[in-house]
């Protein structure tokens, strides 16, 4: 995968030791490292049937609204900015790599890649609000 | 000739036999028992075979007896053990018997039953053979064996598995053409030893239980008995399983050990590394497993797992197994699963199950996310109803059956990938019936009551309808009031009416004083002018009133009720000596009732007191004194008359005498007037008696007893009550409803009493009463209480219960002027 280059928390306990805001710039780059992967992947697969490009697309849209959501609740748009410049540059080689993925890889990457970022988002759920069915 | 002669017996048999022949049909063939089987010496069967069928539909039908019993049975069951079987269940089979069996075939031409067969179960137990033959051959202390392992047969209801069963065991190799034989005993496995390595052996096994015949054999199985040298067989990796998304385990299964023992190591490897590890755990999980603990375990990583088997020969590795821990999550059951009902207020009662998660899952961090689904079914049934409940850990029930009795599990999973936890341990629900219980005790009871009430209310209805209607739908009296002279009414001159009116019943006061204008005497003159008057009138209002007493009487108690009143009258009349005894059985009426009367009717005489049979002491009047002078001229419908009567009679003590006949009339008119019971009655009686005695009914005719107007039963003539005082005369103003005149007549020499206008009856008649009289007297029930404002109102209730003998009484004291019936004119004040 083009983002097994991240250093990522692979336990529960190395999760919870990141201090708050460091996760939540994982989260960010994570989801920012898909953007275009994901965009380049809906241009590029017109052939699928119609409902796989919808869902497709309905994925792509979700990363990225996810990224905004993020953004916001954690107001760190202004280290956002900053980590764009550098993530940005890292992210146009990483989504040529993505671009030479294989499908099965792609999708292999992809779920692995949302499973991360939906497990570290819920342990800065429960970090932050932990009363909230934690 | 001859032959023909000869040949016509024969020629008649060739025609049925061609006629047989022809259309095929014919008695059936003998039916022949093959043979009978019991698998377990608790059943049996029996197969036979048929024999022609004749052409024609067959029934078979099997036969047996036992034991050279002379009945015959048939078979019970045909059908389980096959076609042309017959099958013996528990029931029917008895052991240590002999059966004599035999088939019959009957078609519809004959029948043909085949020979006996003789049969004892116990000689005819033949098991089924054992069933799953699995071979292994194994190792141990440098000795290659044989393993052999097998299941009993398998039986029909399978609800008696405690046949023993002895096994015999046959293997050879291959190629070889005679069998080893085993006795095994009776277990289901067998070693074997001694066998040669390299060859390829068969296996078979039969059982038998301990009488009877061995089983047959079971199907044969082979094995390859490896060379001592060989290496193990391939592993393979069952699988491996994260229990909360911390650490995990890997099992495995070993293949065969190849004749030596054999090491099982489990390597492993991560993505991107080239590194190999070993297991770090073999022991925790158990016997062929790894565990990889915390520190061993990374996420989103993919392991790639593979197991060694080694031995003296070589190893083998299994294929490798990768797996990445994030996706093999599969929990523990939740636990402590609890039942809680709630009964909130106006709703119906529910259920909340709870439960908690697993303990070693990290919900609380949120590392794993679980969703929980349930399922339910009710107790006796078969399938369960699965609920998806999501990440809570509670559920509502609303929609059980109460009574019920449900079964509930609770299985988790990860939020994302992973698999179903296993089921919970299941919890029993039972809902509680209690309040539908109460619902129907509640209706019951509902039930019971309205069912009692309407039986009261029926039988009351029966027995005093006439006064319950009476009492409800009270009857609009008429006007009755002789006295009052219609024309004074028509006229409006207002003075006279109400002076007519004025000391009737209205509060007493000065003003009735004022209106008293004279002391009235009652002379016979007057009287007999009256009376004739009356006389006229009378009739006329004697027939007038009585049918007016039938029917216009409402409300009123019996004592105001017109038979009432007309009995009491009769009574009145009846008491004094001179008087007129009409109605005798009236007096025998109200004997019979045993109320005491009022004083009404006492009031004319002692002997009305006899009424009150039960208050005899009122009886001892001086009916003498009664106004045999004074004829009753009123006919009382209450007890005024008899007041009248016995005011007459100077010394007349007016015993009160309550008038029982209220009582009486109970039974004829409206409960609500009797009120008082005897004791009551005698008490009052008694009162009355002393008070009388005391305040002697004084009220004194002016005129000659003879006059005595009051006692003229048919008199129905009433005098209005001016004024009713202590010590005074009672005025009473007589009105004749007729003539109109208005006479005054005053109770002479009257020291005490007063008299009371007690009860105002509907038929008119003011029933006066001395104050004694009036207290233990009852008011009439006329609603017209107004009219005697003399009256203690608060024993007006009381009084109403009692017909105005009381009144009467006070009439009588108030010498027989006659009373006019303030009834009459009643109603134009009401």
């Amino acid at each position: 995968c083009h983002t097994s280059g991240m250093l990522t928390p692979n336990g529960k306990e190395y999760a919870q030791k990141i201090p708050r805001e460091e996760l939540t710039h994982l989260i960010l780059k994570l989801l920012q490292a898909w953007k275009e992967p994901l965009s380049h992947f809906n241009q590029h697969h017109q052939e699928l049937p119609d409902d796989s490009l919808s869902k497709a697309k309905q994925i792509s849209n979700m990363v990225h609204e996810l990224k905004t959501g993020v953004e916001k609740s954690m107001g760190i748009i202004s280290n956002a900015l900053n980590g764009m410049t550098s993530s940005e540059a890292a992210g146009l080689s990483i989504s040529n790599e993505a671009n030479m993925m294989s499908d099965s890889d792609f999708i292999h990457c992809f779920r692995r890649d949302s499973n991360k970022v939906q497990s570290y988002l819920k342990i800065l759920k429960c970090r932050i609000m932990p009363e909230n069915s934690c | 000739m001859r032959q023909k002669s000869t040949s016509s017996p024969q020629i008649i048999l060739l025609l049925a036999l061609t006629a047989v022949g022809l259309t095929g049909q014919s008695y059936p063939g003998k039916p022949k028992i093959i043979r009978c089987r019991s698998l377990e010496k608790e059943t049996f069967s029996c197969w036979w075979k048929p024999g022609s069928d004749g052409g024609l539909p067959t029934n078979y039908t099997l036969f047996y007896s036992r034991d050279s019993e002379e009945e015959i049975y048939e078979c019970p069951d045909y059908r389980t053990s096959g076609p042309n079987s017959c099958y013996f269940d528990t029931n029917h089979t008895t052991p240590w018997t002999t059966y004599n069996i035999t088939v019959m075939a009957t078609n519809e031409i004959g029948s043909n039953s085949s020979d006996p067969q003789y049969v004892d179960v116990t000689s005819i137990v033949q098991p089924d053979a054992p069933v799953n033959l699995s071979l292994e051959t194994k190792t141990s202390a440098n000795t290659m064996y044989l393993w052999a392992k097998w299941s009993p047969p398998p039986l029909a209801d399978a609800s008696s598995n405690s046949h023993v069963y002895h096994y015999e065991l046959q293997l050879k190799p291959e190629e070889k053409e005679e069998w080893e034989t085993i006795s095994v005993g009776v277990q289901t496995q067998y070693k074997v030893i001694r066998l040669q390595a390299g060859m390829k052996y068969v296996v078979r096994v039969r059982c038998m239980l301990d009488l009877g015949e061995w089983s047959e054999w079971s199907s044969e199985r082979r094995i390859q008995i490896p060379n001592g040298e060989s290496p193990p067989e391939k592993p393979t990796i069952i699988k491996c399983r994260s229990p909360e998304k911390e650490t995990f385990t890997c099992w495995w299964k070993p293949g065969s050990d190849g004749g030596h023992p054999t090491n099982y190591t489990l390597l492993y490897s991560k993505e991107g590394e080239e590194q190999v590890y070993e297991c770090p755990d073999y022991r925790t999980a158990g016997p062929n497993s790894c565990y990889f603990d915390k520190k061993h375990t990374s996420f989103w990583t993919i392991y790639n797992i593979t197991v060694r088997a080694t031995n003296e020969m070589g190893s083998n590795f299994s294929d490798p197994h990768y797996v990445d821990v994030t996706y093999i999550v599969q929990p523990d059951p939740p636990v402590n699963v609890t039942l809680e009902l709630k009964k909130p207020m106006n709703r119906k009662p529910y259920l909340v199950l709870t439960w908690s998660p697993p303990p070693l899952a990290d919900v609380r961090s949120g590392w794993l996310t679980l969703e929980y689904e349930l399922r339910l079914k009710p107790e006796e049934g078969e399938e369960w109803e699965t609920i998806f409940v999501g990440q809570q850990t509670q559920y509502k029930m609303f929609s059980l059956n109460p009574g019920k009795k449900y079964i509930v599990q609770i299985h988790c999973k990860p939020d994302h990938h992973g698999s179903w936890s296993e089921w919970s341990s299941e919890k029993y629900i039972q809902i509680p019936t209690d309040f539908r219980v109460k619902d129907m005790v509640v209706w019951i009871v509902v039930g019971v009551l309205s069912s009692l009430i309407c039986l009261i209310m029926s039988w009351t209805m029966v027995l005093k309808g006439y006064r319950m209607i009476a009492v409800i739908l009270p009857p609009v009296p008429g006007p009755k009031i002789k006295g009052i002279d219609t024309h004074l009414l028509e006229t409006g001159k207002s003075e006279e009416l109400l002076s007519a009116l004025g000391c009737h019943g209205f509060p007493p006061t000065s003003d009735c004083e004022e209106l008293l204008i004279e002391y009235l005497e009652v002379e016979d003159s007057e009287d007999q002018q009256l009376m004739p008057s009356h006389d006229s009138s009378h009739p006329s209002k004697n027939t007038k009133m009585i049918p007016k007493e039938t029917d216009s009487d409402s409300g009123r108690g019996s004592c105001d009720s017109p038979s009432l009143l007309s009995e009491k009258c009769r009574e009145c009349r009846t008491l004094p000596s001179t008087l007129q005894r009409q109605d005798v059985r009236d007096v025998q009426e109200n004997k019979g009732g045993k109320t005491s009367w009022e004083t009404q009717c006492i009031a004319s005489e002692q002997k009305i007191l006899l009424f009150n049979n039960e208050t005899a002491k009122s009886s001892t009047w001086p009916a003498a004194q009664l106004p045999n002078n004074q004829p009753p001229m009123f006919a009382y419908h209450s007890t005024v008359d008899a007041h009248k009567i016995t005011l007459n009679t100077a010394n007349v003590n007016i015993a009160p005498v309550l008038v029982g006949n209220e009582e009486k009339r109970q039974s004829q008119y409206p409960v609500t007037e009797t009120v008082h019971n005897d004791t009551e009655k005698e008490r009052e009686m008694e009162n009355l008696h002393s008070k009388t005695d005391q305040t002697t009914a004084q009220v004194k005719q002016n005129r000659p007893n003879d006059k005595s107007p009051f006692l003229n039963p048919k008199l129905m003539d009433y005098v209005e009550v001016h004024k009713v005082r202590q010590d005074e005369q009672a005025v009473l103003l007589k009105h004749k409803e007729n003539s109109g005149k208005t006479e005054k007549y005053t109770v002479p020499g009257t020291s005490k009493e007063y008299t009371k206008v007690s009860t105002v009856v509907d038929h008119n008649i003011i029933v006066l009463m001395p104050d004694s009289c009036i207290q233990h007297t009852s008011v009439s029930q006329e609603p017209a209480m107004e009219t005697s404002p003399n009256l203690q109102q608060g024993q007006a209730e009381k009084n109403m219960s009692y017909c105005l003998t009381a009144p009467s009484e006070c009439k009588r004291e108030t010498s027989g002027s006659e009373y006019m019936d303030p009834s009459s004119f009643m109603p134009s004040f009401k």
